[in-house]
């Protein structure tokens, strides 16, 4: 039975190997928002599955160093494959899962259930929005990937912003939820291992760097595209500063305490 | 070593490389920027074949898109009747085949109401069969035979054999080996041909560029650490030609193909190849002189760094190493190739672009050639989708009735279809632009005045006669002054027909002061009346001092907190004061002593003598500098000696050293400099002796330069009192294109020094007494004196003052007062255009205090708008333009047929301010109409590079047009692109002997590169429009146009 519950957790709060199934769970998903909800759902359910069950404090009391390395191995894995990918809505998702992962170093760390909801919940956010953004520009250019020619800060500057704030989101910049969370999961760790978050944290850059490289510099060639409305835009812009003042909050609030 | 290659192999490369280059344009250094023709080199062709050529090798596109054109239509800049007139001579050849559709209709449509660029846009599998399918809401279908061989098409079409082999690598691998070649080439050129802006220069570079390039490669970190293999291939061959030579054949491209092969090559970066074909070229090219190169070593290194990529490619990627084994790769697998291709070029459907990517990453490809397949359909089905939707939409604009035509052709009639809207697309840019000119071309033949009394009568004499260059910008001086009193005006090249080498003062190297197109004889040096050389102020070596800090790489580390401080002064002062901080860093400096040209022929002990007093000069000036040794403590002896040292002619150690206490290092060190910073050197020496024999112009040179030059714009009587010989130059802040704002018929250089020479020749008694002779009479009262005409703002100044006679010192102030309210309202007319309030155009003082504020701002990218908006050239008669207000579009060249019984002042203007027109036009143009490839881009994004051009960023290709900002305002072209009007005012029979008689010249209207007009005088003034090889007669509308009758009664 702890087996199961391990792969189940393993698959909704994603950790090498049932990370796959998370990322197949995604994927099946029918259309952007479903997969938007379901970025923001799987995890919770995870995270719900361990606490209720109660293993999550059983991990508590002895922190197990491979589970450690197992998180740590998750999230470069995916990071690395993020650098390596040019379609958003695959660069979402493999971004998420490395964020997601490193929920597992927290063990014995939160005691409190809605902080632990709200750090997962700081990955979930970027990877929803930049899963819908994603769905948005398949709608507009036919795919949602970007190594064909670039350029679409001039035919889609409303989009490319949202899209630019939102990956800036997603890999932990400053002010926005997750960055103070990752701050979190580095106090967890003993500083031999901090170099390894050091990584992932250069690989989230790196990823970033490509990522924006390819979606706002060069000469568009494609058809003619509608850019977002501007309704949708002040949305997806309401969304992006409430999540920034959430993070200054928490973070504030983590700081003093 | 060589060892496979004879001599005749190896001249037999370089003249590939010679003939691949023809097309590509020289570029000069922006120094001296020369507006030039982009396509120069493919002037041979007729203006529509040379557009299409330079769009295979350049990239570049020739025309505006269908919407600007469509804007222009809007707002009746389009003549209407020729673009129908061209469209029916289109359908009269091609659509005779297409009986039931109304093509006229469907291509007018096309042409004013169709929004897309391009209504048939260029496919891989689409044919009427398809478009009829689809049309209909049927599948498009093409049985796998057909699409086989339409792949063997396609491939063979787009991986062609004699293509760059790491392009098509690129195309088929992704690798990328193109941009990353540029970047390392780029950064090659930039290390070598840098003309002293970095602090450290690149080893070995006397011995030329490849093998400078060659001894540092083979040590060169980065080509290390990127795994790139040269030392082989550097060791291959000895010599340029022998490298390209080698690697073309392990490269296993057909000989045949290699000059095609160079010419891409070479087109790649074209700047930098246009930079170096200049600098092989140029005559007294200082850099190129001391560090020569051609573009043989450019394409040597470009085919080094290009075959050790591809290797290195190779290596991780496994792909095809030569041209034979990229056509094995591609016919062996077909469905993969084009796959790879579509995805590697981006023109893959975007939601096939992840899996094709997927799949290609993977070892095995179960099914791919299944994927293939599928893709082709639902690309074809995309291709015939997307044309349908084109079409649909233009019948739906166009009526029922369209819709139904497109409904009832067969799929033949419809093939028909497309290929003809393709071929009109191809040609419509060319279309729209003779429509345009149509325009352009009427509107000036109705504006033109026709002179009342052609014969010669009594004149009264003016106060003032004023020559002023042809340029445009002169065009709206010469009208408000000749509107404000008594004054005529003459055009002539900035250069008064006076070709000079000048070797201003203070400067080490000549200046080519005349149309780029020519090389000067004559040497013009600039000597200071005053002799208080050696006194440097205190604001002058502390600048210096800043300057070499600045300069230094090491000094940041330690001074900028120390003297960092200082620089903000600047900062701040030209922010937010410019005039006020100009004014005060005037002060300080010291000002340029009151100087004097040498105009006459040495003799050689006058040559040597001059030299000597040079080199003195500098050695004093050195002394002062680098030992700081005041001119009172250093006898002429010690000056002599030191000369003798540097010249090698004695030994050290000095009197002077000696009595200073400096050791032998110190002064080897001095001597050194002298002879590397001063030029104070044996073999300088002689190329001075040289140019001394160079220097000045014989008396009948000086006759005849003055008489060719008055008789050219028809003025060989009724001088008077001041003949004003007026230069131009432009004044900015911060701008690396600011010799593009002065004289383009002085070389891109100052007018001022051609305007003194001529004026001081002109005022000699020897030579009026000449001219006497030859029926050019010049009163003794008239003085010639010359003026510069700074064209940002407006002001005149007059030189050479204290030369004028006394009697001419009363009507002096007269002179300066027509001069300042002529530049006045000048600016009152520019500075609305130029972001000014519209009240400006009311406030004439406002206006002026402006200008000459724009001068001196640093943040100002569009300080004047130069020769933005040129259109006309106007040869001919004051009379023809005189008040009318031509909004500074027009080339206004005086000319007076009459004193032309030969035609040979004709022949001159044609064939070089006709030329340098012309080339400054078509500059303007092709930066308009593709700012990316022909014009430099934005100008924010500039760097300046070695000091002789620009490039976007860090780098890149040199950009050798117009910024954006100089031909576009709000996004839109503010230069509207024509090619240049050419009204010549002479009998029709006379300019078209004139015509024949100048090859070069014949060939250029011929082939339309620009537009002429020949209004002929002796039949009534009927204007003949030379258009398809022939004159046509233009008529005049029987009432002047609404705006020249408003102008006539203002």
């Amino acid at each position: 039975m702890d087996i199961i519950l391990w792969i189940v957790a393993g698959s909704l709060l994603p950790w090498f190997p049932f990370s796959w199934i998370f990322n197949r769970l995604l994927v099946s998903a029918p259309g952007a928002w479903a997969r938007a909800l379901a970025v923001i759902v799987l995890p919770q359910l995870g995270l719900l599955l361990l606490l209720k069950s109660g293993a999550w404090y059983v991990l508590g009391q002895e922190m197990p160093i491979a589970l450690r390395a197992l998180a740590l191995f998750t999230a470069i894995l995916y990071a690395y494959r993020a650098a390596g990918t040019r379609d958003v809505q695959i660069w979402a998702r493999f971004m998420a899962t490395s964020g997601l992962s490193l929920t597992w170093l927290l063990v014995g760390l939160l005691p409190q259930h809605w902080d632990m909801q709200l750090f997962v919940l700081a990955w979930s956010i970027p990877a929803a929005l930049m899963l819908i953004w994603a769905g948005v520009l398949t709608k507009q250019t036919g795919a949602s990937y970007l190594g064909l020619s670039g350029g679409f800060a001039r035919v889609l500057p409303r989009l490319s912003v949202l899209i630019s704030l939102t990956a800036l989101a997603a890999t932990a910049t400053p002010i926005f939820p997750n960055f103070f969370a990752l701050l979190q999961a580095m106090e967890s760790l003993p500083i031999i291992w901090m170099p390894l978050l050091l990584l992932v944290l250069l690989l989230w850059g790196w990823t970033v760097g490509r990522l924006l490289q390819d979606l706002l510099f060069g000469i568009y060639h494609g058809e003619a595209v509608h850019d977002l409305s501007v309704a949708g835009t002040w949305l997806g812009g309401l969304t992006l500063g409430v999540f920034a003042l959430v993070g200054i909050f928490w973070g504030g609030i983590w700081i003093i305490n | 070593m060589d060892h496979q290659l004879t001599l005749g192999d190896r001249l037999k490369v370089r003249t590939m490389i010679y003939v691949a280059s023809e097309p590509i344009p020289r570029f000069w250094p922006m120094r001296t920027f020369i507006h030039h023709n982009p396509l120069f080199g493919l002037e041979h062709l007729h203006f529509e074949e040379a557009v299409e050529e330079a769009g295979r090798l350049f990239h570049g596109r020739g025309y505006l898109s269908r919407s600007e054109y469509q804007e222009y239509w809007q707002a009746g800049k389009v003549d209407e009747k020729a673009l129908r007139k061209y469209l029916r001579v289109f359908l009269e050849k091609h659509a005779e085949d297409l009986p039931g559709i109304s093509m006229e209709h469907w291509l007018w449509s096309l042409l004013t109401r169709c929004q897309n660029e391009q209504m048939v846009p260029a496919t891989d599998w689409l044919d009427g069969q398809m478009l009829h399918a689809v049309l209909h809401g049927q599948a498009p279908d093409q049985d796998s035979e057909t699409q086989k061989h339409r792949l063997q098409d396609i491939l063979s079409h787009k991986i062609a054999l004699d293509g760059p082999v790491y392009a098509n690598v690129d195309r088929l691998f992704g690798t990328d080996i193109g941009s990353t070649l540029d970047d390392l080439l780029v950064k090659s050129c930039l290390d070598f041909f840098d003309e002293g802006q970095s602090a450290w220069q690149s080893p070995g570079r006397k011995q030329g560029f490849f093998a400078a390039w060659k001894e540092v490669a083979q040590h060169n970190v980065r080509f290390f650490l990127r795994g790139l293999h040269l030392r082989n291939l550097l060791e291959s061959e000895a010599t340029p030609e022998g490298v390209v030579a080698h690697i073309l054949r392990n490269l296993k491209v057909p000989e045949a193909s290699w000059q095609k092969y160079i010419t891409r090559q070479l087109t790649r970066l074209h700047g930098w190849a246009g930079f170096i074909r200049y600098r092989s070229t140029a005559k007294h090219y200082y850099w190129a002189e001391q560090y020569p190169a051609d573009l043989t070593d450019f394409l040597a290194v470009r085919m080094v760094l290009g075959m050790a990529l591809l290797q290195e490619a190779v290596r991780h990627h496994a792909c095809p190493a030569n041209a034979e084994e990229i056509q094995d790769f591609v016919h062996a697998d077909p469905f993969s190739a084009y796959l790879r291709l579509e995805l590697y070029t981006g023109s893959i459907l975007p939601a096939w672009a992840q899996p094709v990517e997927d799949v290609l990453a993977r070892r095995k490809r179960s099914g791919f050639d299944k994927m293939a397949q599928q893709y082709i359909t639902a690309k074809s089905r995309w291709e015939a989708e997307r044309q349908v939707k084109n079409l649909q939409r233009l019948a739906k604009v166009m009526g029922a009735e369209a819709e139904a035509e497109l409904l009832a052709m067969t799929p033949d009639q419809l093939d028909r279809f497309l290929e003809i809207i393709r071929a009109w697309e191809k040609q419509e840019g060319f279309t729209w632009l003779r429509s345009m000119e149509s325009h352009y071309i009427k509107d000036l033949v109705n504006r033109i005045h026709i002179p009342q009394a052609p014969a010669m009568a009594e004149e009264k004499r003016p106060f003032a006669q004023a020559l002023l260059c042809i340029d445009v910008r002169s065009e709206p001086m010469r009208r408000h002054l000749e509107a404000i009193g008594d004054y005529q005006t003459f055009g002539i090249g900035g250069f008064f027909g006076v070709p000079i080498s000048f070797l201003e003062y203070g400067r080490g190297t000549e200046v080519h002061l005349c149309p780029a197109i020519q090389t000067p004889k004559n040497l013009v040096l600039e000597i200071p009346a005053k002799l208080e050389l050696e006194e440097e102020p205190l604001y002058g070596a502390l600048e210096h001092v800043l300057h070499e800090l600045k300069s230094s790489v090491l000094s940041p580390f330690v001074a900028v907190e120390a003297v960092g401080l200082i620089f903000s002064l600047g900062l701040i002062g030209k922010t937010v004061a410019p005039l006020t901080y100009h004014h005060l860093h005037h002060k300080l400096h010291a000002e340029k002593p009151v100087t004097r040209l040498l105009l006459d022929k040495l003799s050689p002990d006058q040559a040597d003598s001059i030299l000597r007093a040079v080199q003195r000069a500098m050695i004093v000036r050195a002394l002062i500098k680098e030992w700081n040794v005041p001119r009172d403590q250093v006898t002429d002896d010690d000056v002599k000696e030191l000369r003798e040292i540097a010249l090698e002619h004695i030994p050290g150690p000095s009197a002077l050293a000696r009595r200073r206490n400096l050791s032998a290092h110190q002064e080897s060190e001095f001597i050194q400099k002298l002879r590397d910073i001063y030029r104070v050197e044996r073999h300088e020496t002689s190329l001075q002796m040289e140019r001394l024999g160079r220097i000045g112009f014989s008396l009948d040179e000086q006759v005849r330069y003055i008489s060719q030059a008055l008789l050219l714009i028809g003025m060989n009587h009724n001088f008077s009192r001041f003949v004003l010989l007026v230069g131009h130059e432009s004044t900015t802040e911060n701008n690396p294109y600011e010799s593009a704002l002065d004289c383009g018929a002085c070389g891109g250089g100052k007018g001022l020094p051609n305007a003194r020479v001529f004026a001081a020749m002109a005022n000699k008694p020897e030579v009026r007494r000449r001219l006497r002779d030859k029926g050019i009479i010049i009163p003794d009262d008239t003085w010639f004196m010359p003026a510069v005409h700074n064209t940002t703002s407006d002001v005149v100044d007059l030189h050479d003052v204290d030369l004028l006679p006394a009697r001419h010192l009363l009507y002096l102030e007269r002179l300066q007062n027509g001069l300042s309210a002529a530049t006045r309202r000048s600016a009152a007319e520019r500075m609305p255009q130029l972001g000014g309030d519209a009240k400006l155009a009311e406030d004439p003082y406002a206006a002026a205090a402006m200008a000459q504020r724009l001068t001196h701002d640093w943040s100002q990218v569009r300080p004047e708008w130069g020769l933005t908006r040129n259109a006309y050239a106007i040869v001919g008669r004051r009379e023809l333009t005189q008040g009318l207000n031509l909004e500074s579009r027009a080339f206004l060249h005086s000319y007076d047929y009459r004193l032309d019984p030969k035609g040979r002042l004709l022949e001159t203007i044609l064939s070089s301010p006709m030329v340098v027109g012309e080339w400054i036009n078509l500059e303007h143009y092709f930066s308009v109409v593709d700012t990316e490839h022909y014009g430099s881009g934005s100008k924010v994004y500039h760097n300046v590079a070695g000091r002789f051009a620009v490039m976007t960023g860090n780098q890149s290709d040199l950009r050798t047009g117009l910024p954006t900002q100089t031909v576009l305002k709000d996004g839109k072209p503010y230069h509207e692109p024509v090619r240049l009007i050419v009204l010549v005012e002479a009998p029709l029979a006379f300019a078209q002997r004139s015509v024949g008689n100048l090859v070069k010249i014949k060939a250029l209207l011929g082939g339309g590169w620009v537009r002429v007009i020949i209004m002929d005088p002796e039949d009534d003034y009927r204007a003949y429009v030379l258009e398809d090889g022939a004159f046509h007669l233009q008529d005049r509308t029987e009432t002047p146009d609404r705006q020249t009758l408003l102008e006539e009664i203002a």
